[in-house]
């Protein structure tokens, strides 16, 4: 089966030629049709611009994009049948919600009682209909969003592009509206593309995720595939890993606080690697502690985290810690300084 | 019960700097006496009545509506475009030529005047009616790109990206999104511009002829020889008419609805 949608060493540079700065460097990309696909990368990486040069709305330096097969990159976005979501809505202020669902279908030349269904439809997806006939000054942060997405899913485009969607909500609207993406994305089998900085939105939400880093793909895979076994220190500091040792006979290593372990006295060893170590901070989070350990066997500042769910010690007292084996991941280089 | 005796007491000043002249102005024109005094000694309506059947005042009024419109509407035709240009548009020193447009403010409307009577009047020997059309217009350039800009400035730029994402081409997108955005912006450009016009003497005194003269300028001509209140009572005709126009534009537009709140 195409990709919906397929990036061949597509690089966007701005700026001028001179001191021009790659924003996206020879990205490879097929997103898969029905999934839910997520750009994840920290803020610069390329993220959004890769998701603006899908739209139409960015113009790639080099390099081909293709929507369902057909080469697409000079197609301007009008005649590319996308759906956006904006971080800002980006609602039409001077119309009313419904009249906001419908443009794109009377754009595209529908005849009148077609438009009237379909967006009314899309409206009820998103469990706003009672607002149709409202202004989009009138909704909350989240209704206006939901009304967005309403007006993106209304044209049954061949791929529906998110981008930050969730950024302008409260945390707790914001986990909500997750759900609701999911929801709709699954509802009507759409193929999605979800531009975010939050890790946490990329894992929930995606089938099949894509980390980038200053432009480049940094790692892709199912989020069950890529969290337990991120490929570069990039992508495990990105993904939360705090722990970085160089173990002897193990070279570079990743491993969670969560995963750290502290050993009482006398408690048999488990395969992994045990060290000893000096207490030299210790963090009250609630549900554990973290505490901070310097490693006396891996030189000077090799310190830890370590993240502890029973009675903290105390600094400056000596503890053994455990770094299980099944938890340590090997890193490569990252896709920068590979090259 | 006043907190800051000071704040208020300069706020009071500032009203009454503000509008003291005004009811000063009211008084004298409504006055039954014959003489520019206040307090007005009795009232009555005579000076209006005067006012109305002084011919130069009527046929000035004219021209001066004819100006102020056809003004208005040009200095909107070049300057929302510009505008539109300027904050939507990737153009090469777009400080520069924000600025560029800003010189009609900051060159002395007597410099412009003088130029533009060498240059069309005497050099092309255009009319004096196009010549105070042109000039005003320039005059008003300023005006609607910066506020018709201030209005376009505040609207998300996604906006016009959202309608091509959904599959409206450049002109559908201009026409049933940038457009009713901007109409707020327009619509008070065009009143400040259309004030602007009707109330303007340095530019307009050069660039009158013969037998075509705006109402500031024959009302200024009037003063210099006669000493009576029927300036007072064209004055206070003309106040009213502004202030009409401004709540008359509130009530149909009212800002607020246009943008849904």
């Amino acid at each position: 089966m195409t990709p919906v949608v397929q990036l061949e060493s597509v690089s966007r540079a701005f700026g001028r030629s001179r001191d021009a700065v790659a924003a996206v460097s020879d990205l490879d990309l097929a997103v898969p049709r029905g999934k839910f696909t997520t750009l994840l990368g920290p803020s610069g990486c390329g993220k959004t611009t890769t998701l603006r040069m899908i739209a139409g709305f960015v113009q790639p330096t080099s390099g081909r994009i293709l929507l369902e097969g057909a080469d697409a990159t000079k197609t301007p976005p009008e005649k590319r049948n996308i759906g956006m979501v904006f971080q800002s809505y980006a609602l039409f202020p001077h119309m009313t919600i419904i009249d906001n669902v419908a443009f794109g279908l009377r754009a595209r030349g529908l005849a009148k009682t077609e438009v009237t269904a379909r967006a009314g439809e899309a409206l009820e997806l998103v469990g706003l209909s009672a607002l149709a006939g409202r202004k989009p000054g009138a909704l909350s942060g989240g209704q206006q969003q939901r009304v967005a997405l309403a007006r993106a899913v209304a044209i049954r485009p061949s791929v529906l592009l998110l981008d930050e969607p969730l950024s302008n909500l409260d945390a707790r609207l914001r986990v909500q509206m997750r759900a609701e993406l999911r929801r709709v994305q699954r509802e009507t089998g759409l193929t999605a593309i979800l531009v975010t900085h939050d890790q946490d939105e990329a894992l929930e939400l995606s089938d099949h995720m894509v980390i980038l880093n200053k432009g480049r793909l940094e790692q892709e895979g199912a989020p069950r595939d890529v969290f337990p076994r991120p490929a570069s220190r990039f992508v495990a500091d990105f993904l939360g890993y705090e722990n970085f040792p160089v173990l002897p006979g193990h070279g570079p290593v990743a491993i969670r606080p969560e995963h750290v372990r502290l050993l009482s006295s006398g408690e048999p060893e488990d395969a992994g690697v045990t060290l000893e170590a000096t207490v030299t901070n210790v963090t009250y989070q609630g549900s554990h502690c973290v505490v901070e350990v310097n490693a006396n066997g891996l030189g000077d500042g090799t310190r830890l985290l370590c993240a502890h769910p029973g009675e903290a010690p105390r600094p400056g007292e000596a503890v053994r810690v455990l770094l299980p084996a099944a938890h340590l991941v090997t890193l490569g280089e990252d896709a920068e300084a590979a090259r | 019960m006043i907190r800051r005796p000071l704040l208020s007491l300069l706020t009071a000043l500032a009203f009454l700097i503000m509008l003291g002249p005004v009811v000063i102005l009211l008084g004298v024109a409504f006055t039954a006496g014959s003489t520019l005094t206040f307090p007005p000694e009795g009232l009555s309506l005579r000076w209006f009545a005067a006012a109305l059947d002084y011919q130069p005042f009527i046929s000035s009024l004219g021209t001066s509506l004819v100006v102020a419109a056809l003004s208005t509407v040009l200095a909107l035709a070049l300057g929302v475009p510009a505008t539109l240009a300027l904050q939507r548009g990737l153009i090469p020193g777009r400080g520069v030529v924000e600025n560029l447009f800003a010189t009609p403010i900051i060159v002395p409307e007597l410099v412009l005047g003088l130029a533009l009577f060498q240059q069309l009047m005497v050099g092309l020997q255009i009319t004096a009616l196009a010549t105070l059309v042109i000039g005003h217009t320039v005059l008003l350039l300023p005006y609607a790109v910066r506020v018709v800009g201030a209005s376009l400035a505040l609207s998300d730029p996604r906006l016009e990206e959202a309608a091509r994402g959904l599959g409206a081409g450049p002109l559908r997108t201009f026409f049933q999104v940038t457009l009713p955005v901007m109409r707020p912006g327009i619509i008070s450009a065009a009143i400040l511009a259309f004030i602007t016009s009707l109330n303007n003497v340095p530019l307009s005194l050069l660039l009158t002829g013969p037998g075509v003269s705006t109402l500031p300028v024959e009302m200024l001509n009037y003063v210099q020889s006669s000493y009576d209140p029927v300036v007072a009572a064209v004055s206070v005709l003309l106040l009213a008419a502004s202030v009409a126009v401004a709540l008359v534009t509130e009530r149909l537009v009212g800002f607020n609805k246009v943008f849904g709140r």
